[in-house]
């Protein structure tokens, strides 16, 4: 069995949405329930929020933006940027709670203390752009993990797959001319949900073409196109990239269950493809692979879907799968 | 919503060995500015447009004499010597935003639509598209065109909807 981190902390239910909001505090209770009533907890590693350093945060955004960001929380008003994101008096601080904590953990895989590992934080990240806060995101966790991979700790080729329902336009956005980090997504098409990006013909540019990936899929697909894209786009893609990392972008939300997108995922799809891609960390990666929460809103069924998606990094196995490198 | 049901299904096509003046000749019988070029298994493997003909042939062809030796240039020309390979293809299942998009990006007219195959199943213009939002959008139809002004805050569209 692995040792594999969980990255969990109670101020991260801090940050509050107010009313009519779906990204909750209980979303992170019922990830926490689903993975302590299904007997987890005492194999898992488990790590504590910390207050990231600004200096790795002003590696993807602006320090105008993070600036501001600060101001506008502190001065206790409830959006910034767009209506979307409502937040409270403690979301600046959870926000850098967050990043913190999955910095650490990053460290913790380097080090070799742990093999893989789940970071359950809030506000989630891969909308947030350089300079704008977007779709309940503030800092874009997990392009900051992907720079401070390539800079403390002189990883070369990061991959970042994205399988939340909603394409991750920030973390696109933050690489899409660099040929060192790949990015790949599969989300619901941009004509049917938000955030409107992420069409298959968006590929990168410059010197980062062809390193993005985009792979939406039509309201009602699931289990089926999912296994077609990792099949026949991702794993080639992979192949190429060779990646000595992965990262990954968690979304629940394209669960057939959940009532923000169209997607139809079933529960075994999503251990389906959690499964794959600890495949392909052991592949490239020496198993090295960190799974960072963004979406999913189906409070019912996140129990379960944690539950499993645990399960499986813990049962991972380090040698490598059936897509091995020609 | 889909290109499936607003592209053009009636192709017309040529193959590589096509002489241009003959591609010319459909083009205006057709009144089209697009020739899809196909191999014998109906795969897309280029595409001529009347603006790749024109900028081909002399501008003043038609109203000077030119030499014998020049003539034959042009008439054993064929759509594999002026035909764009780099093409830009577009499947039945992309969205006609998808589509929008590819056509704000590109300088091109005309998208050709293949299936898995790279088989040639239809083609969709600018036109098609014009057509196929104001479809959409009910431009045309008789009715009333209803807009809501509210605050852009969270929860407006669950208010509105409340009887």
């Amino acid at each position: 069995m692995n040792k594999t981190g969980f990255l969990f902390d109670r101020r991260y239910l801090l940050h509050k949405t107010g009313s009519y909001h779906p990204e909750v505090p209980e979303r992170l209770e019922m990830i926490y329930k689903g993975i302590e009533e299904g007997g987890l907890l005492s194999r898992l590693v488990e790590i504590s929020a910390s207050k990231a350093d600004m200096k790795w945060i002003e590696t993807v955004h602006a320090k105008a933006y993070i600036d501001q960001f600060e101001e506008v929380c502190r001065s206790g008003q409830t959006i910034f940027n767009t209506p979307d994101n409502q937040m409270c008096a403690q979301s600046f601080e959870t926000a850098l709670l967050a990043v913190g904590g999955i910095l650490d953990t990053v460290n913790l895989v380097m080090e070799g203390q742990i093999d893989n590992a789940f970071c359950a934080v809030r506000p989630p990240g891969h909308h947030a752009e350089r300079n704008e806060a977007l779709g309940f995101c503030y800092f874009n966790n997990i392009a900051i993990a992907a720079r401070y991979l390539q800079m403390k700790w002189g990883v070369e080729k990061v991959a970042i797959v994205d399988f939340d329902v909603h394409h991750g336009n920030g973390t696109q956005h933050i690489f899409e001319s660099d040929p060192t980090v790949f990015y790949s997504s599969i989300h619901e098409h941009p004509s049917f949900a938000f955030p409107g990006t992420g069409r298959v013909f968006e590929k990168g540019s410059g010197p980062g073409e062809g390193y993005t990936v985009n792979y939406p899929v039509l309201p009602g697909q699931g289990d089926a196109e999912y296994r077609q894209f990792f099949e026949t786009v991702l794993t080639p893609a992979m192949d190429e990239f060779n990646p000595g990392f992965i990262l990954v972008s968690t979304g629940f939300d394209a669960h057939v269950d959940d009532d923000m997108s169209g997607a139809s995922l079933t529960t075994g799809g999503y251990s389906w493809v959690m499964e794959r891609l600890v495949q392909m960390a052991a592949t490239y990666a020496k198993g090295r692979l960190i799974s960072v929460l963004e979406g999913g809103y189906c409070l019912r069924r996140l129990p379960e879907l944690a539950k499993n998606h645990v399960e499986i990094l813990l049962h991972a196995s380090k040698t490598r799968g059936p897509h091995v490198r020609q | 919503m889909f290109v499936n049901d607003s592209m053009t299904r009636k192709i017309v096509t040529i193959f590589g060995q096509t002489g241009i003046f003959e591609a010319r000749e459909l083009m205006a019988e057709k009144k089209i500015r697009h020739l899809p070029v196909v191999d014998e298994a109906n795969r897309l493997i280029g595409m001529v447009t009347d603006r790749d003909i024109r900028s081909t042939l002399p501008r003043d062809l038609f109203h000077h004499p030119i030499s014998d030796a020049e003539k034959q240039k042009y008439t054993t020309m064929t759509a594999a010597d002026i035909m764009t390979t780099d093409l830009i293809t577009v499947t039945p299942t992309y969205t006609i935003q998808d589509a929008l998009v590819l056509f704000q990006d590109n300088t091109v007219g005309a998208l050709p639509v293949v299936n898995e195959a790279q088989k040639l199943v239809g083609i969709i213009s600018v036109r098609d598209l014009l057509r196929a939002f104001i479809n959409v959008m009910g431009i045309g139809e008789p009715g009333t065109l209803l807009g809501i002004l509210v605050e852009d805050k969270i929860g407006q569209l669950k208010k509105l909807s409340m009887p």
